[in-house]
């Protein structure tokens, strides 16, 4: 009659969210898709001009990427308040924001990593030179789980509201802003032949915090959301 | 010194517990002490509380008023997680995890009870065959025995079961009482609700009242 080693609780809630998000894979693929649709509107927008486009691919796509995942995120936790596997998970005898943390890694994963895969190739299409995709992967590699994080505790802070997509938008998306300038950042700087570090750096730093904050805050919202 | 059962305290009293949603009282001041090996019926109309109440000792909800004490010891949250099993109106099932997958999720958070395992509890509780079915094509007597099954599965000493006999048929319903009756011979012990007088339970079982 012991409980479950912390490691096994771990491996047990990632692999159920992978394998749920695995039995619907339509769902991974409408972001994709989403951005890809997005990335082809810029050219016809505004001419297919090389230069033009060179200059905006990296912010095109840096956005292209929020936006996409912004479409997936306010399903993060709504199915399992619905069917009452949260209050399972918060009553289980583990530590709520590991199990969380674990949960936000699944989604992202399952959403924000496709996006990263298919980065490089929305890029090209709007000619972004080739010595700079690795700057734009590196910065996305930082920036879309810091947003899975920040976009979790603004998630769990809406849980008890219906309706909730277009109000954790408004929301998230001025949080967003540091990201876009540094992502975005690193990205204009590699393409001028500049230094690029620095920016990435700032975006690993905040990274850091979020994974050690965002959890935390995200547990304590989500135990509010089900006091009420 | 002392026999031991004469001086041990109840699993879980409360005294005067009471609880207000925005200053109106739900239900309260009640009072009910469980021992281990018990089983109580918790009864009253709808909106009475019941479910509220056993939301207040899965965990879920604040004491508003009162004293809950769990074992002698002023009861704590955190102290009992995982010694408490609750099942409320969402049973808590993926419905596109099959019923294995679902209670290997639970297993590997809430631990194993000793000689237990996932396809025997499922066998036990009727669904064999039905193992590999996703939640969803189940019926819903069937997704309630898949959800009892985590009873059997997880080690707790309370249970905290809301409704537990809607949408089984009487086969079920004997199953849920066998359940009951087996963890109360093995020292544990159970709040049940149940609205209107009607109750299934074998013999006089112990009442806890609502008022409103």
């Amino acid at each position: 009659m012991s409980h479950a080693p912390l490691v096994s609780a771990c491996a047990a809630v990632l692999r159920r969210d992978l394998t749920l998000a695995w039995r619907r894979r339509g769902d991974i693929v409408m972001p994709v898709l989403y951005a890809l649709i997005v990335i082809t509107l810029f050219p016809f927008a505004l001419g297919p001009e090389d230069a033009l486009l060179q200059r905006i691919a990296g912010g095109a796509v840096l956005v292209t990427m929020l936006l996409a995942m912004l479409l997936a995120l306010d399903a993060m936790f709504r199915s399992d308040i619905e069917d009452g596997s949260l209050e399972q998970l918060i009553l289980s005898p583990q530590p709520l924001a590991l199990m969380l943390g674990m949960k936000i890694l699944a989604h992202w994963i399952t959403t924000a990593l496709p996006l990263i895969v298919i980065a490089p190739l929305l890029a090209g299409m709007l000619h972004l030179p080739t010595a700079v995709m690795p700057v734009l992967v590196y910065a996305l590699l930082l920036s879309t789980p810091l947003l899975s994080l920040l976009g979790a505790v603004l998630v769990a802070l809406t849980a008890g509201t219906r309706r909730s997509g277009m109000l954790l938008a408004l929301m998230l998306l001025p949080l967003c802003v540091p990201v876009v300038i540094f992502a975005a950042g690193a990205v204009a700087a590699a393409q001028q032949g500049l230094p690029w570090l620095a920016p990435i750096a700032w975006l690993g730093a905040a990274l850091v915090m979020a994974l050690v904050l965002a959890p935390l805050a995200c547990a304590a919202a989500l135990r509010i959301a089900l006091d009420a | 010194m002392t026999a031991p059962d004469a001086v041990a305290p109840p699993l879980l009293e409360a005294r005067a517990l009471s609880f207000y949603r925005q200053d109106e009282p739900v239900f309260g001041p009640l009072d009910f002490s469980l021992h281990e090996g018990e089983v109580a019926l918790v009864e009253g109309d709808n909106g009475s509380g019941k479910t509220t109440l056993l939301r207040i000792l899965a965990g879920l909800l604040h004491i508003d008023e009162g004293t809950l004490t769990w074992r002698g010891k002023p009861w704590r949250r955190e102290e009992h997680l995982g010694d408490t099993l609750f099942l409320g109106h969402h049973l808590g099932l993926k419905a596109d995890l099959t019923a294995r997958e679902n209670l290997v999720v639970a297993a590997g958070l809430y631990g194993t009870r000793d000689g237990r395992s996932v396809d025997n509890v499922l066998a036990d509780i009727g669904l064999a065959g039905y193992e590999d079915e996703p939640t969803r094509r189940l019926s819903a007597g069937q997704k309630k025995r898949a959800a009892l099954a985590g009873l059997l599965l997880l080690p707790a000493t309370l249970w905290l079961l809301d409704e537990p006999y809607a949408n089984l048929d009487r086969i079920g319903i004997d199953m849920v009482n066998r359940l009951l009756e087996q963890h109360a011979a093995e020292g544990g012990a159970a709040l049940v609700t149940s609205h209107g007088a009607v109750s299934f339970l074998h013999g006089e079982p112990k009442r806890v009242r609502m008022h409103v």
